[in-house]
């Protein structure tokens, strides 16, 4: 029996392929991105650790603050305590270090380098210390003028710099020239590149630039010979009780785990996808061999007729499915080291990377061969046991052909899934049980399959039949012939398409969702804001924002009525609500701090925007108020009316907050307001901004300018233009331009998104190519016999290309309804959330291109089968078996 | 070649020959066979197992090629036609009756009769289809597919089909042999009556000699060549000269 299988898959090498080709493409995927993010992690691990190996030690603030989106920030330390540590024995160099993201570099083509997606541009100051100080010279010298810079080696390519060239900075103070006097790199000698753009000035312009006046981000200390780092530091955590003390090697550690966190989120990320082609894989598995075991029934009943047991069978195909897996995997693992070499290359040009090709883990190569067997068995265990079924008397009879047809038991098997499907989506999206998403992705996946699976069948040939109605007319013979023949086998059909149904739907449900998304953002801007032109950032860097000179100019521009600015800040909510939130969270993992440990208060972190109460309200409509504009007064705030109801406050309550700068403080809620237009839930007048937050956040992120009636509009805008004409991250912009802006970053995530649900795409498509292979084959004798009484090889082409058209936009047209009702579910519980917001848009036009692109893509993957079909030998056909 | 056989001929051969394989395994399986059938005649081929009966079938029908000689059709010469200009011809001036398996599963009887003219995008003669149709008397199962028809009545539904464009000729490939011989006997007499009273030309493959009584003229076919032929012929005469050949 083990040869008999054996023999079957060496005859059908090329099927082998091409069935496994769908597992090989998951597997490429899954292995290639582990690989990848292995090579990445170590480099940049390395990268980090060469840098700070000098610093023994570090002295930060205990205070730190969570600005959600993954990002911290920790608030800074006094310049005087750097003269403090020097004096702490075992201490060599003390130096005080400024690092933030509050600049930006202007390339030689006036644009700002690099992206709000690529790595941060930082700002330093240059250590006069050959050990703290990161990286090397490799060209020039050190900055010793605050006019001075050096720049790392590949930004000033990027960017179109040399030594002696005039550098331009854009900071919140507007466009700086700076000379630049080196180029620096990271690593022992200076060679490697970070992927951050680093810029290094004299002390005194760093701290200007990063608006830290006096003040560092932290010390980094170098130890005297024969002090070792856990002395160091124990004996800088005495002498300073207030500040937090960390070994050298743990700073680098917390700096490596940041970075491979993003990594991996990248990675899992990505993975998802790889998921997402091994699911539509198992269906072409699935197909493949259940097209098979009936092709071979009779081969399968002879071997029966002579004396096989059923397990014997069974065992034929599971080993043949084994075999699949095996081949796959093999060639899954070569995929994706092929993969990852080309990635790495793309990702070798932002920085360093180890030389050589990728190396296999033993995980990756574990999991390409369990997921990659795991995979193919699974799939093929239902065909398998059907197989067991065929009696010894199926060899007497006449032809094997698939003859699925609909039994009463998927109607039922097909509504439980169903709705059981459905309920386990109600209950994710009603966020009910310990882990909503894993509900709602369990119930997504009950709902496809039943649906594309189990229901499929049933409506697919009445389905095939009426999408070629409107071609049968008169005596067109070709698309009867293709609609018949995809009605055949409604099972076949329904789960072919099925493979495409998935990443229709996914795809459909995104663009959806996408443009539910602009559409809610448009008119949320158009229907609450009512300013004509806004003055907006287009970095999200911290520290980076509108000068705040430019409300000023702003409102001396003849026509303007009103400039009205915001700003943006973190703090904690330190009320009993919130404290009580925090203490139900898990705790923070522990750190092995020194010194002074988390000094705030526990609560929430959110964040908060700092108006002017007079203008903004003029301009923001926030629904029905209590309390008055004119009551937010120095010390007082505006809530929105849910969180203050949530929170249990009331006006003229004091709520007690935190602030990185000022500590806790007693606010009174002077206000609320009913509509959050986006822009935040808790408002401050600048008044009490301005007096609290740290110097970084005292800077515009969007001032809104309304003009006066009749003002000549485009004359306004001129003259803002220039107020803004030096700081090429700042832009006027109108109400359109604006909105537009907000959701421009998601664009450039839906491309990522497209691009890789394509992936899902094409493994359906090589399930479309190698299901028509097979029923090719399977009907060699009618397509001989087409042929004999006069059909064309051009006709011929048509029926098979027709037949593949009908799959797909079979598989289209479920993955658009299935698609459209889960963005809808969606789109109901996000309006119950925060009614009156979201606008649930049909992308029309997007939707019309999906289909055509799978009709297109049904043509593409019938060619190779077509081709062959047509080739045909009439007389062979006709004669054979 | 003489010109004389192509006018009045339906079809026919000229030093037709057929060769499979090469060197020692060449086997002949047509070996000069010049032969032409007139028009509105019923023309049998026989001979034992091997002797080119098909062969020579395919190759007038446009199915296959001569490796040396010419075949025609009327007053078209096969060998000069490119492959889609044969598959015009199959389609238009050809019909073919095969042993089994001569309908498309997933089309009607009606549908498969039509497929040809269909495939050409033409309409069909309706007063000719309505002759076909009740020669064969097969109206009242016109709507079904073939799975639901008997293996008489769908060999019926073929040569209805081959009829049913009018063509120059009709040939047939033992269309009786997967039948029995109440079948078969109503089949034949269908075919006889196509040539006699409806005028078409058929030729067809049989080894049952009173299938070949049904004929006009039996060519008898041996190792690729002609041996014999006989003009209204019966059974018994069409035995004994099969044994006296076999001899
Ligand atoms: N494709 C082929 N390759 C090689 N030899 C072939 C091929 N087709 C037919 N032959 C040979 O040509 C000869 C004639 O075959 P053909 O099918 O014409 O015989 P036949 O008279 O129709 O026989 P039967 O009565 O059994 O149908 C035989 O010897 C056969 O083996
Ligand atoms: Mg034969």
């Amino acid at each position: 029996m083990f040869r008999v299988a054996l023999k079957d898959i060496l005859a059908r090498k090329r099927r082998l392929v091409t069935t496994g080709l769908a597992i090989i493409l998951g597997i490429a995927f899954l292995t290639g991105t582990q690989v990848l993010s292995g090579v990445l992690k170590e480099s940049i691990e390395s990268l980090i650790g060469t840098s700070y190996q000098g610093i023994d030690a570090v002295i930060r603030s205990p205070e730190e603050q969570d600005l959600g989106f993954g990002q911290k920030i920790r608030s800074p330390i006094p310049e005087a305590l750097v003269a403090q540590v020097d004096e702490v024995s075992g201490v060599r160099k003390a130096l005080g270090v400024v690092e933030t993201t509050s600049a930006q570099l202007v390339g030689t083509n006036g644009k700002i380098v690099g992206s709000n997606f690529g790595p941060p541009t930082l700002v330093y100051n240059w250590l006069n210390d050959p050990l703290l100080q990161v990286g090397k010279l490799t060209e020039g010298r050190i900055p010793t003028e605050t006019t001075e810079m050096v720049l790392d080696f590949t930004s000033a390519k990027d960017a179109g710099y040399k030594v002696g060239d005039q550098v331009t900075v854009s900071s919140q103070k507007g466009s700086e020239k700076f000379n630049l006097v080196g180029l620096m790199g990271l690593g022992k000698d200076g060679t490697l590149a970070g992927g951050a753009k680093m810029m290094f000035f004299t002390t005194p312009t760093a701290q200007r630039l990063a608006q830290l006046p006096a003040q560092f981000n932290y010390i980094a200390v170098a130890a005297q010979e024969g002090t070792s780092q856990e002395v160091l530091a124990s004996s800088l955590a005495t002498a300073l009780p207030d500040a937090q003390v960390v070994t050298g090697e743990k700073f680098t550690r917390e700096n490596q785990k940041s970075v491979s966190k993003f990594v991996d989120i990248l990675t899992t990320f990505v993975s998802v996808f790889g998921y997402v082609a091994l699911f539509v894989a198992c269906f072409i598995i699935y197909n493949t061999f259940s097209i098979l075991v009936a092709q071979r029934t009779r081969e399968t009943a002879l071997l029966r007729a002579i004396g096989a047991k059923r397990k014997q069978v069974l065992l034929a195909i599971v080993l043949e499915a084994v075999l699949v897996g095996l081949v796959a995997s093999v060639l899954g693992l070569v995929g994706g080291v092929a993969l990852a070499s080309v990635l790495k290359a793309f990702v070798g040009t932002l920085f360093t990377v180890q030389s050589g090709l990728p190396t296999l883990t033993s995980r990756a190569i574990a999991t390409a061969f369990i997921v990659g067997i795991g995979v193919t068995v699974l799939s093929g265990l239902v065909p398998a046991w059907r197989s067991t079924k065929v009696p010894p008397i199926a060899a007497l009879s006449d032809v094997a052909v698939d003859r699925s047809s609909v039994s009463r038991s998927r109607i039922i098997w097909g509504t439980l899934f169903l709705v059981g499907g459905t309920t386990l989506l109600g209950l994710g999206l009603a966020d009910a049980g310990p882990n909503p998403l894993v509900l709602f992705g369990l119930g997504a996946v009950l709902f496809l399959v039943s649906v594309a699976v189990i229901l499929g069948p049933l409506i697919a040939a009445p389905f095939s039949r009426f999408l070629v109605w409107p071609f049968t007319r008169g005596t067109a013979i070709t698309p009867r012939l293709a609609g018949e023949n995809a009605a055949r086998n409604p099972r076949r059909t329904a789960a072919t398409a099925a493979a495409l149904t998935i990443g229709v739907t996914l795809v459909t449900l995104i663009a959806v969702m996408a443009s539910s998304i602009k559409a809610s953002v448009e008119s949320t801007v158009n229907s609450t804001i009512s300013a004509d032109f806004v003055i907006n950032s287009s970095t999200f860097s911290i520290g980076t924002g509108i000068p705040t000179t430019a409300v000023v100019e702003a409102r001396a521009v003849p026509g303007v009525a009103l400039a009205s600015p915001v700003r943006f800040a973190p703090f904690r909510l330190t009320d009993s609500y919130s404290q009580q939130q925090a203490a139900a969270k898990p705790a923070k993992e522990q750190q092995s701090l020194l010194g002074a440990g988390d000094a705030a208060p526990p609560g929430e972190d959110t964040f908060m925007l700092g108006v002017e109460p007079k203008s903004y309200f003029e301009i923001n409509d926030v629904g029905t108020t209590a309390g008055s504009p004119k009551d937010l007064l120095p010390g007082t705030f505006a809530a929105e009316l849910k969180e203050a109801e949530k929170r249990g406050w009331k006006l003229g309550d004091k709520v007690p907050v935190y602030f990185a700068k000022t500590g806790v403080q007693e606010l009174e809620l002077a206000m609320t307001f009913d509509q959050n237009s986006g822009g935040g839930s808790y408002l401050l007048p600048l008044a009490t901004f301005e007096a609290n937050v740290l110097a970084l956040f005292n800077t515009d992120f969007v001032v809104y300018i309304k003009t006066e009636p009749g003002a000549d509009l485009a004359q306004v805008r001129k003259q803002l233009d220039a107020i803004v004409a030096d700081s090429p991250a700042i832009s006027v912009q109108d109400l359109g331009e604006y909105a537009d802006a907000q959701t421009a970053p998601f664009d450039t995530f839906l491309a990522v998104v497209y691009g890789l649900l394509g992936l899902a795409v094409i493994i359906a498509l090589i399930g479309i190519a190698n299901t028509l292979s097979l029923s090719v084959l399977e009907r060699t004798r009618e397509l001989g016999l087409l042929r004999a009484v006069g059909m064309s090889r051009k006709q011929l082409r048509h029926t098979v290309i027709g037949e593949s058209m009908i799959i797909a936009v079979f598989g289209t047209a479920i993955g658009l309804t299935i698609g459209i009702i889960f963005s809808f579910a969606l789109s109901v519980v996000i309006s119950a959330d925060s009614p009156g917001i979201f606008k649930y848009t049909l992308p029309v036009n997007q939707l019309v291109i999906i289909t055509l692109v799978a009709a297109l893509a049904g043509v593409l993957a019938a060619l190779a089968p077509a081709w062959r079909a047509s080739r045909l030998d009439v007389l062979k056909a006709v004669s054979s078996v | 070649m003489s010109s004389t056989a192509t006018e009045t001929a339906a079809a026919g051969s000229i030093e037709a020959s057929k060769i499979y394989g090469d060197g020692e395994t060449e086997i002949r399986a047509l070996d000069e066979v010049t032969v032409s059938f007139e028009q509105s005649r019923f023309t049998a081929i026989m001979g034992p197992s091997g002797s080119g009966k098909s062969t020579l079938m395919h190759c007038l029908a446009g199915l296959d090629r001569l490796s040396s000689g010419r075949v025609f059709i009327g007053d078209t010469y096969l060998d000069d036609l490119s492959e889609s200009q044969l598959t015009e011809l199959r389609r238009d001036k050809i019909g073919f009756v095969f042993q089994a398996f001569n309908l498309i599963p997933t089309l009607s009887a009606l549908e498969n009769i039509t497929l040809p003219m269909d495939l050409a995008g033409r309409k069909p003669d309706k007063q000719w289809m309505d002759t076909v149709i009740d020669t064969v008397g097969l109206r009242p199962r016109l709507d079904h597919r073939p799975s639901e028809l008997s293996g008489g009545q769908q060999q019926r539904v073929a040569v209805a089909r081959a009829l049913a464009s009018q063509p120059q000729i009709v040939f047939a490939d033992e269309p009786t042999g997967n039948l029995d011989s109440r079948s078969g006997t109503d089949l034949l007499d269908f075919m006889r009556h196509a040539v006699s009273d409806l005028g078409q030309t058929i030729v067809m493959v049989t080894h049952d000699p009173s299938a070949a009584a049904h004929s006009d003229r039996v060519i008898f076919l041996a190792d690729g060549k002609i041996r014999d032929e006989m003009i209204e012929p019966t059974a018994d005469r069409v035995l004994d000269l099969m044994k006296q050949l076999g001899d």
